[in-house]
């Protein structure tokens, strides 16, 4: 197995430059994931990876070879593309023999190869049917199947899910991960779903405008993100933020916002920024609704509760500001229509610089 | 500029194959349509075989002026115009009439059958249209005339008489095309949103309301389009049915520009005046085309080029 | 809506009068090749004195007899095959390719070549030039130089090109990623998946090939080379004043008319089974596709 490195890449279409400058190491038999919105890079990064697009600057290589000029078939990659790319006028057995008839591989070997992966991905009984008589999910296995039969070094997944249902998406990715737990194969994963990103991924790279805001394991992004962007791009529903001036008061550092006042994490750096402007970034899962010892009490008004089962989203204002929290229901809602309070421990508040948008950490993290 | 170079060095050694795929296309483009454009030439020299298209001598616009001073050529320049526009007026809305009632057939099969047979004669070769068109209308054993024997008229010679040219030729031109015509209107009124019919039937329209306040707006553009292609195309008639059905006697109104440059050329080896003729017709045809696109890509804003 | 019983009184007077009248077009548009059919089986004199009317009067193979024992007519046929098949194939080997290459985004001056296919439709240099330039080619009458001058069309190739661009491009790079070339990607890809675009071409050389007169007439010296619409032109044209053809028609069962009938039902026999089998593209829409651009 082999590892994938970019240094340095850069796409440029005309002058017009989409991606600039990536660096990212992927270590053999590691899941990675590029996440962002469109247009942010992340799909344009693979398809470089993958050969289909020229790279304008930069090095990569593949188990430490150059790969900059080396043709898409020569790469030993295999990709699954978002609409699945499968031949109408090839059966499941044929399509997923295709890269192997190319490559002028024996009859025999190619049966084995075919019985092999269709037994792998549970399509023994459909080998015989076209893609048009097959179900969605079926369709990404075989997709999936076609990679998997040339023994690739490396996976690359160019949103192959966003064309399923929720369930089967749900599903599929479960599939997914157990492919590569078993296969154990070095695999970069394209998507815009963070659930995605967060269920999938060994390390997760989140990209903006042709950039890497931050790399990280999913719970570190989830915990510690770099910036006011990371911070809403991961975790769902989004973390809250608002803006509010640091004041410094006996406590510690406080952020005010008209009336109300916030009691902020102990960092030194906070200190030297009152009267600054900064955001303030409440994650929905760490507003709660029972007192707690030391914790903000932050007034809210209440809008409205989305029941979701073992879990309610109460949607709220907080000095004009929208603010959802995220509360278990424990079998009732009906309480919750009630809550005038929410309590947030300081530790668990994230606070940004008001202009960069970068977040303040303590420096023995730092 | 050497970077420029390695770089499309690089591009062919990668992507040579698709340059192989096109060079029988782009060769043979140059050798059958580009080389006689070059040809053309020939219609400003006087021109002989054993000199050459590069030996002959220039004689500057010679057969222009003696094109524009001969009433052949005028005749077939007047017989042009005037039979494209006779068969516009005849001819367009035909397929449009049609593609309207097949649109009001509910019955499938009986759509289909009927639609099969309207499509049949575009498949059918020019020679055999006039060999129809001769044998139908021979004065002797000829249906028509035996039909209007019916009615006491004495039997016409219709293919000698000048007068019936005309409305002969673009009959059997409605006849030959108007079904198959209407290919690119059903198609037009297939992609009408179905459920502008389905609010009309709930406001209470009748299917004829229907047909004249949504199907027929709802393909105007299309109609307009085509209408707009026509009329750049005037002077291309389908000249093989008039070389088949015209002769001496019916010249005066039958005689295009294609025939006569036919008859001055190809039959009487004057090569250079029918090049000439030919270059005025595709100057024409050229600056009429291009005229259509640019009314069409403002009036629909999607221009056929 | 197929439940007529939810149609006003005036809604069902329209459809059943629309209907009436297409089927009035569509019979009339059938009745000249009944009429003809019915004069190739009818009797010379019957036809000579204009009383076929729907159905073969004294009905005769005579005609067919006369024609069919004629080499010539065997010969062109023969040949009218051999330009169908030969062109129609030459054509789908140069458009095929063509097209493909003319619709992929890496070709340098893409759109320069587009344009020197599709100028070929605005203007083109006309009989006399095409005429003169086969001459020089030595392409005269020869199977060859009716076959290859007509190979390829804008129309044809944009069509197709057209056609192409519509499939996306996830096929073409899964197929490079497996490690199929360009003629890979182009054969076992692109030409199954453009079956319906393919056979509209196929249809449209194959119609053209069969119905084509004018050039093979210019171009054909050598009888032994011209195709049934020639021959047929030559009957249509001569029979009429050949006066020992004309000799033998005193006692012959057939005339000038029955034999240029029965020649007309030979020649479209062979497109009247195969229009079943390409009719059902005419309706995909894919004609359109060759209208833009």
């Amino acid at each position: 197995m082999s590892g994938v490195t970019l240094e340095k890449i850069v796409k440029r279409y005309g002058a017009a430059q989409v991606v600039h400058g990536i660096d990212l190491q992927i270590e053999p038999q590691e899941f990675v994931v590029l996440v962002g919105p469109s247009g942010c890079g992340k799909s344009t990064t693979l398809r470089m990876i993958a050969g289909l697009e020229e790279i304008s600057d930069g090095q990569l290589s593949i188990a430490d070879r150059n790969v900059n000029n080396v043709a898409p078939k020569d790469r030993d990659v295999a990709m699954v593309f978002q609409n699945y790319a499968l031949y109408p006028h090839l059966n499941v057995a044929e399509n997923i023999a295709f890269g192997l008839r190319i490559r002028k591989v024996k009859k025999p070997e190619i049966a084995k190869s075919v019985s092999e992966v269709a037994d792998i991905l549970g399509l023994t009984e459909y080998l015989d049917r076209r893609p048009a008589d097959l179900s969605g999910g079926q369709r990404q296995r075989v997709a999936m199947g076609r990679a998997i039969v040339r023994h690739p070094e490396v996976f690359l997944f160019d949103e192959p899910l966003s064309n399923l249902d929720a369930k089967l998406r749900t599903q599929m990715r479960a599939e997914i991960k157990r492919l590569h737990k078993r296969l154990g194969v070095t695999s970069i994963y394209v998507t815009h779903d963070q659930v995605e990103a967060m269920t999938l991924a060994d390390r997760i790279v989140v990209m903006r405008d042709g950039r890497i805001e931050q790399i990280g394991k999913p719970m570190d992004l989830f915990n510690n993100p770099v910036n006011t962007f990371v911070a809403g791009f991961i975790g769902s529903p989004p973390m809250n933020q608002f803006e509010a001036t640091v004041e410094s008061s006996d406590a510690g550092p406080i952020a005010v916002l008209a009336d109300l006042r916030v009691a902020l994490p102990k960092l030194p750096q906070l200190q030297t920024q009152v009267g600054r402007k900064v955001t303030v970034g409440i994650r929905p899962e760490h507003a709660l609704i029972t007192p707690q010892d030391g914790a903000n009490t932050i007034p809210v008004d209440l809008d409205l509760v989305e029941t979701l089962g073992s879990e309610a989203l109460l949607h709220t204002h907080v000095s004009g500001n929208p603010f959802v929290i995220k509360t278990e229901t424990h079998g009732d809602v009906d309480h919750l229509y009630g809550v005038k309070d929410v309590y947030v421990s300081p530790e668990r508040i994230k606070v940004f610089d008001g202009e960069t948008g970068d977040v303040f950490v303590h420096p023995t993290q730092g | 500029m050497e970077k420029k170079f390695s770089w499309l060095l690089q591009h062919l050694r990668r992507e040579w194959q698709i340059y192989v795929l096109l060079a029988p296309t782009i060769i043979w483009f140059i050798l059958f349509l580009y080389k006689p454009m070059y040809g053309l030439q020939i219609a400003f020299k006087d021109y002989s075989i054993f000199r050459g298209i590069a030996g002959s001598p220039w004689v500057g616009l010679e057969h222009f002026e003696t094109l524009f001073g001969s009433d052949t050529f005028l005749r077939a320049l007047k017989n042009t115009v005037i039979i494209s526009a006779l068969s516009m007026c005849f001819g367009f809305p035909m397929p449009i009439i049609l593609a309207l009632m097949f649109n009001e057939i509910l019955n499938q099969t009986y759509k289909k059958t009927a639609q099969t047979l309207v499509y049949l004669p575009h498949f059918i070769s020019t020679v055999i249209i006039a060999g129809v068109v001769v044998t139908a209308f021979s004065p002797s054993a000829g249906i028509v005339n035996t039909i209007i024997g019916w009615f006491g008229v004495e039997p016409i010679y219709f293919l000698t008489k000048p007068e019936w040219f005309r409305p002969i030729f673009i009959g059997s031109g409605i006849w030959q095309e108007a079904g198959f015509s209407s290919i690119v209107f059903l198609a037009a009124i297939a992609g009408v949103n179905p459920s502008l019919y389905e609010s009309a039937v709930v406001d209470g329209a009748s299917r004829w309301q229907m047909m004249w306040k949504i199907t027929l707006p709802s393909i105007m553009p299309t109609i307009i389009i085509m209408l707009i292609i026509r009329i750049g195309n005037i002077l291309e008639i389908g000249f093989e049915l008039v070389i088949l059905l015209y002769q001496p006697a019916t010249y005066q109104t039958a005689d295009v520009i294609n025939t006569f440059i036919y008859r001055q050329g190809l039959q009487g080896g004057q090569y250079d005046v029918a090049a000439a003729a030919g270059l005025f017709n595709a100057v024409v045809a050229f600056v009429l085309v291009m005229t259509a696109n640019t009314i069409s890509r403002r009036v629909s804003r999607t221009s056929l080029w | 809506m197929t439940n007529m019983n939810l149609y006003s009184r005036g809604d069902k007077l329209f459809v059943v009068a629309n209907m009436v009248l297409i089927g009035i077009f569509a019979l009339s548009t059938l009745y000249p090749f009944i009429y003809i059919a019915a004069v190739s089986f009818s009797s010379g004199f019957a036809a000579t004195a204009g009383k076929v009317v729907l159905t073969p009067i004294d009905m005769t193979l005579a005609a067919y007899e006369r024609v069919l024992s004629e080499p010539a007519f065997w010969r062109s046929y023969l040949n009218t095959f051999i330009y169908t098949i030969g062109g129609t194939i030459t054509s789908l080997i140069i458009i095929i390719p063509g097209a493909y290459a003319l619709s992929r985004p890496q070709l340098i001056g893409r759109r320069f070549w587009n344009l020197v296919v599709a100028f070929t439709m605005w203007f083109n240099a006309g009989m006399i030039p095409f005429f003169l330039n086969m001459r020089d080619l030595g392409l005269m009458d020869s199977y060859f130089g009716l076959i290859i001058g007509f190979a390829c069309n804008a129309f044809n190739i944009i069509l197709l090109r057209n056609f192409f661009e519509s499939i996306p491009a996830s096929f073409e790079e899964a197929a490079r990623m497996d490690g199929a070339n360009e003629f890979q990607v182009l054969w076992k890809v692109f030409v199954p998946l453009s079956k319906p675009a393919i056979a509209t071409v196929t249809l449209f050389c194959i119609v053209a090939r069969w119905n084509g007169f004018f050039w093979a007439m210019v171009l054909l010296q050598d009888e032994s080379k011209i195709p049934l619409q020639v021959y047929l032109r030559q009957i249509i044209a001569t029979l009429s004043d050949d006066e020992e053809f004309a000799a033998t028609l005193l006692t012959a069962p057939y005339s000038v008319e029955t034999v240029t009938a029965a020649i007309i039902v030979c020649s479209i026999i062979p497109v009247l089974i195969i229009y079943p089998f390409v009719q059902k593209y005419f309706n995909k829409g894919i004609l359109l596709g060759g209208v833009k651009e």
